[in-house]
This record gives structure tokens, C-alpha cells and sequence, in this order.
């Protein structure tokens, strides 16, 4: 109770400082992250990663002449946390633009309060439906889900040339709608996958679904797995019983956790990654300064953030204003736009990338293959 | 040959992880023995045994054998401390609030563990790196382990409980505690004694899974759901029963998931929990429940 307490009177008086510092030559922007709660450590690469792209904004003389300033708000890692920091800044009519959280959950529950602030909001939550729901003032600033199975299908058979597929996939929401998307995108590329085997999330043996494998003769393995736990047996029972076929992989593949548990058995592995330190000239920029400012490795949490920032940024820049219609259509009108997880274009309902990074496991490093985009 | 050699790696997969399901189960008996109720934190305790080799090979650095030792000494003493501290002052209490309290315990310990450790699983390296390659079977070292472990901890219990004056005691106690108190059998010590030796046992199945399924925080509620319903199958409160029942779930889950399908493995566990039920409700070696009563 008493911690709580605490937590909010500093919040409090934070946001106060904030309010007072305001100089009226300034262009505020805000930004609602996990700064408490269980998702904290995330939220403080968010607000490194926007932190960074308000340094670089305002050396180049900042919007329209004026300095940046990010006004952070907490959201408590939950969704009414959420809710109430945009009703907070939102009402604030000096602040022209905010960039929202990366959970897609705490996205839809504010969805209503942004549509009702009116303006300009870039979110990293990478459920498809977020963008779909008639609120023209949300932009994201990664992939949506949809794309992954894509550019898992294309990278597979058309660069890699594998046309015996099986596909392992968790039965949960994510698991069972990475599976059906992968094999729609198969078809399309013409490919009938030879074996499609779900398991429950926290299996803990993997030796029936190694044998199906097997038996099966695919020649690669996609996969949306959701644990790292369940990635890691099944990575170590597979090389165990000797199956050598290509892997790629759903993001999860190549996290910390999944790589540091499967150790040795996930190597040569192919996996996808919005977000990848050499995937392009921005992404080493950003990098560079990010290891140089904080001394810690740069990931998504930080990346999209960056780019959310100085997407604002272009956009009030060429629109020469930072009222919200104006900004919103300076957003749509970017093309091709060079970030640091690609090149945005935005479509009609928000959306700004289309693509990802294909990455490998090299010897327990993560090495960038080649982007794929996958907007025809 | 080939379906063979298939056949042949379910079943060693199967009776591995049902040797666990075993060892964890027997902590259950053992409870139930003693004070006639389920201690719901028996799964917690493999959970912390695993965390405890974490901390003390990971962390510290220790070799395997000490950090072993160790880490069964510590859970030993953990033992003792949830006899007394979650048993004990409920013991007259009946058997509803002891569930409940046990409850409390693993609770109380799943968010201890998740706030010392992080929420990311850890890994452990076998005892043993590799294993054993025949045709295309792979034995892997450490379900090789954990089933000579289960084969030596099932010889020592039978040793301890038919052929030492403790075991007896412990045997007296758990038969009937007002006769045993008449014998001058100290029972509260004989349950403390219990509480020692279960939660070392939870401890060893978590120290010997790890390495298999990762330490993480919900390990040890999958182990103990289905070391329970191993209980239930077995004989509720037999410690033959445990052994077989753990087994038993083992085999027969990893050659459903082989043969039927992989989604609903869980299920046989409880599927077979249900038709042990409905055919022969005392279990496999259990008393009729009326005579219990």
C-alpha cells in the first residue's frame, strides 16, 4: 500500500516538474510506457529509445525551430494504467502527439480514449485488428502480425527453395493463428505443408511430435511456438534424435531467454526479427549511439520507439504544423520513409511496415540474412 | 524395425518423466500418511529444489556435487520450516484449513522465487553431458539419471521404511498417531521428520528435471497435477501405488500423445484418472474406501 502510495505521490510530482519546465518555445511530445509494474525493465528501453530520438531531432534543430520535449507518463504495466494516461495527456492541448504503448492489450483498451483526444498516436502492439478498428488517429511503427507468415513462407521457398513443409505451432491464440496464416501464405507460393502438429503450451516432452517430423521427411520446419520453455526441449529433441532439417522460425526463436536455454541445439537456425541492429544503414546509426548513450544492447523495445519518434517529427516537419489533421496527413503521406526496423509507408488504416528482418543463429549470435518486404 | 525403435524411444520417454511424476508423488503419500492431508505446495517444492541448484551451481559457481548436496540439505531444512510454520500451528484444525494453508504456501513461494530470480526460465546442464545413441535411438544422459535415481530412491525407501527403527516409527505414526503416542513414539517429531524428508524428495525430482524441462516458476505445478492424479490412480496414499501410478500416467501419456495425438496429452493422464475412478475407485493398490472410513 504504502509502496503504491509512493509510487504515485513521485508520478505525481514528476509529471509537476514536467508542467513546470514547460517553455513555451518547446514542441511537447508525449509518451505513455511500462515505467512501473511487472513489464518495467521494457518500458525504460522505451523511453531510452525515444530519449535517443529526441537528442538526435533536436541537434538537427527539432520541430518547426523548436526544441523537443517528451513528457513520460506512466501507465503502471496495465491496461487502466493505461487508459488514464492518455485521458491525462490527451486532454492536454499543448501536446500534439503522443507515442502510446507496445502491448497490443493496453492499445485496445485505450483506443476509445485516443480516438476521443484526437490526436496522432504511434503504438508498437503488433495485434493486426489494432489498426482495423475505424480510429484514424492510431499509427503503428512495426509489422503486424499478419506479415510474419509471410515472410516465414517467402524466405523458405523462394530463397531457401524448401518445399516439404512442417509446421509446429502452439494451440494457443498465437500459436493457432500463426499456423493457419503460414498455411494460407504457403498455398499462395503453391506449397502443400506435409505436416501441420500443434501441443499444448508447458509440454514437456516433445519426442512425439520429433517422430511425426521424421517421419514425415520435411525438409523445414516452421514454427510459431510461444514459451521459450517449450522451444527449448523441442530444439534439443530434435537435434537429439536427428533430425537436420532447416528451421525458421516465429520471432520467439531468437530471443535471449530461447537461445540462452536451447543453447548449441538452435544453432543455424533462421528466425524473423522486426527489429535488428545491421539490417540497414538507420539500424546502425541508431545502434552505434544507443551502446554509446546507455551501454546496453539495443532491441525492439528501444527500436521502435526511435523510429516512432522521429516519424512525428518528419511528419510535423513537412507539414509545417503540428495541428493534429495536418500531422495526420503529413504521416500518410510518408513514403518510403527510412527507419530503423525499414522503410514506412503508411497505409490508409495506420499501418507503416510491411516487412521484417530474417535473421540466423550463428553459433549463438544473431546475424542479420536480409529484409523482406512483403507490400506487392 | 524402424516402428520398433520408435516405440522403444516413447517408452523410455515416458517412464522417465513418469519416474518423476513418481518421486514427487511419493512426497504426496508420504504427507497424506502422516497427516492425513494434501500438501497442494508438494510440485513447489521440486520448483525451489531447481531454483536452489540454480543459485548454488549457476550463481555461486559451486561444483555439481556440492550445489547437489547442498541443495538437498537446504530443502531438507526447508522441510522443516513448512512443518512448523505451515502445518504445525494448524494441526488440530482439521484437514480443510491445512489444505488451504498449503495453498497459501505455494503461492507465497511461486511469487518469493519470481521476485529473487526474474520470470525468465533458467537453464541447468546435465549431470552427464550427452547420452547414449542405439540405431536411431537417443537415450539421453539425464532421463538415464533420473531413472537410476528413481530405481535407487525406491530401493532406500522400501530399506528405510521396513528395516530401520525410524522407518517403523514413521510407519507406527503414520498407521495411527494416538497408539503410536501410547508407544512413546514422539509424533509431532515423527511428522517433522515427514515434512524433511518429502520436501527433499520434491527437491531431488526438481534438481533431476531441470536440466530436462528448464527451470521456471510454474515447473512445478505441471509435475505435481500429474503426480497427483499418479497418487489417485496408485492408491490414495500407498506408496507402492505412487511409484506405479507415476509410471503408469508417464508411459501411457507419451505413447497417446505418439499414437492418438499430441494437443490433448494432458488429458490421458486425466482420462485415465477418470476410468480408475469409475472401475476400481480405491486405485491400484489402495483399501476400499469404506474401511478407510
Amino acid at each position: 500500500m504504502r509502496v503504491s502510495l509512493l509510487c504515485a505521490l513521485s508520478a505525481g510530482a514528476m509529471a509537476s516538474l514536467f508542467v513546470f519546465s514547460a517553455a513555451a518555445d518547446s514542441v511537447r511530445i508525449g509518451l505513455i510506457s511500462e515505467i512501473t509494474g511487472p513489464n518495467a525493465e521494457a518500458g525504460s528501453y522505451t523511453v531510452n529509445g525515444a530519449r535517443l530520438a529526441v537528442d538526435a531531432v533536436n541537434k538537427k534543430g527539432g520541430i518547426l525551430g523548436k526544441q523537443i520535449e517528451l513528457v513520460i507518463e506512466d501507465n503502471q504495466s496495465t491496461n487502466p494504467g493505461t487508459v488514464l494516461a492518455f485521458s491525462k495527456l490527451g486532454g492536454n492541448t499543448d501536446i500534439p502527439a503522443i507515442i502510446g504503448p507496445i502491448r497490443s492489450t493496453q492499445v485496445q483498451a485505450a483506443s476509445p480514449t485516443i480516438q476521443k483526444a484526437g490526436i496522432p498516436v504511434m503504438i508498437g502492439g503488433t495485434d493486426p485488428s489494432l489498426t482495423h478498428v475505424n480510429n484514424p488517429w492510431v499509427f503503428r511503427c512495426r509489422p503486424n502480425d499478419t506479415f510474419s507468415s509471410r515472410v516465414i513462407a517467402d524466405f523458405g521457398v523462394t530463397k531457401l527453395k524448401l518445399k516439404k513443409w512442417a509446421i509446429v505451432h502452439s494451440t494457443d491464440a498465437f500459436g493457432s493463428g500463426g499456423q493457419k496464416a503460414l498455411v494460407d501464405a504457403l498455398k499462395t507460393l503453391g506449397v502443400e505443408p506435409v505436416l501441420i502438429q500443434g501441443y499444448t503450451n508447458n509440454s514437456q516432452d516433445f519426442t512425439p511430435v520429433v517422430l511425426a517430423i521424421k517421419k514425415s521427411g520435411a525438409d523445414v520446419i516452421g514454427t510459431y511456438m510461444t514459451n521459450s520453455q517449450d522451444l527449448g526441449i523441442f530444439a534439443k529433441q530434435l537435434r537429439q534424435l536427428g533430425v537436420a532439417a532447416t528451421w525458421v522460425g516465429s520471432p520467439s526463436i531468437v530471443t535471449d531467454t530461447a537461445m540462452k536455454l536451447a543453447g548449441e541445439s538452435l544453432h543455424g537456425t533462421y528466425g524473423i526479427a522486426d527489429f535488428n541492429p545491421d539490417a540497414n544503414a538507420e539500424a546502425k546509426i541508431f545502434a552505434t549511439a544507443y551502446r554509446a548513450k546507455y551501454n546496453l544492447e539495443p532491441d525492439v523495445y528501444s527500436s521502435w520507439a526511435y523510429d516512432a519518434l522521429n516519424v512525428i517529427a518528419a511528419a510535423m516537419n513537412a507539414a509545417k504544423s503540428t495541428k493534429p489533421d495536418d500531422v495526420r496527413k503529413a504521416i500518410l503521406g510518408l513514403k518510403n520513409w527510412k527507419g530503423v526496423e525499414g522503410n514506412y509507408t503508411f497505409d490508409e488504416n495506420g499501418d507503416g511496415l510491411r516487412g521484417y528482418n530474417i535473421v540466423k543463429n550463428e553459433g549463438g549470435k544473431v546475424k542479420f540474412v536480409e529484409h523482406i518486404n512483403v507490400d506487392k | 524395425m524402424d516402428a520398433l525403435a520408435n516405440n522403444f524411444q516413447v517408452l523410455f520417454q515416458g517412464l522417465a518423466l513418469g519416474s518423476i511424476y513418481a518421486l514427487v508423488a511419493l512426497g504426496f503419500v508420504l504427507i497424506i500418511r502422516a497427516t492425513n492431508v494434501v500438501n497442494f505446495a508438494q510440485g513447489d517444492f521440486a520448483m525451489l529444489g531447481a531454483y536452489l541448484m540454480v543459485a548454488f551451481m549457476v550463481s555461486a559457481g559451486l561444483p555439481y556435487w556440492l550445489s547437489f548436496l547442498l541443495a538437498l540439505v537446504g530443502m531438507g531444512l526447508f522441510g522443516l520450516v513448512f512443518n512448523y510454520g505451515v502445518y504445525y500451528p494448524l494441526r488440530h484444525r482439521g484437514f480443510l484449513p491445512v489444505i488451504i494453508s498449503t495453498l497459501g504456501a505455494s503461492i507465497f513461494l511461486q511469487n518469493t522465487v519470481l521476485a529473487i530470480f526474474g520470470a525468465q526460465p533458467k537453464r541447468l546442464d546435465n549431470v552427464v553431458a550427452g547420452g547414449i545413441q542405439i540405431g536411431s535411438v537417443f537415450l539421453d544422459s539425464q532421463y538415464l539419471v533420473i531413472l537410476a535415481v528413481t530405481m535407487v530412491m525406491v530401493a532406500f525407501q522400501y530399506f528405510f521404511f521396513e528395516h530401520t527403527m525410524l522407518g517403523k516409527k514413521l510407519q507406527a505414526t503414520s498407521q495411527d498417531k494416538d497408539m503410536a503416542r501410547l508407544l512413546g513414539i514422539p509424533v509431532a517429531l515423527m511428522i517433522a521428520i515427514t515434512f524433511v524428508y518429502s520436501s527433499a524428495l520434491g527437491g531431488l525430482a526438481g534438481v533431476l528435471v531441470g536440466p530436462v524441462l528448464f527451470v521456471s516458476i510454474g515447473m512445478g505445478s505441471i509435475i505435481a497435477l500429474k503426480a497427483f492424479a499418479a497418487t489417485i490412480i496408485g492408491g490414495f496414499g500407498d506408496v507402492k501405488g505412487a511409484i506405479v501410478g507415476g509410471l503408469f500416467i508417464g508411459v501411457i501419456e507419451s505413447f497417446a500423445a505418439f499414437y492418438i495425438s499430441v494437443p490433448y496429452k494432458d488429458a490421458y493422464a486425466f482420462l485415465m484418472l477418470f476410468l480408475v475412478l469409475v472401475f476400481r475407485p480405491q486405485g491400484f493398490f489402495g483399501e476400499r474406501v469404506s474401511e478407510k472410513a
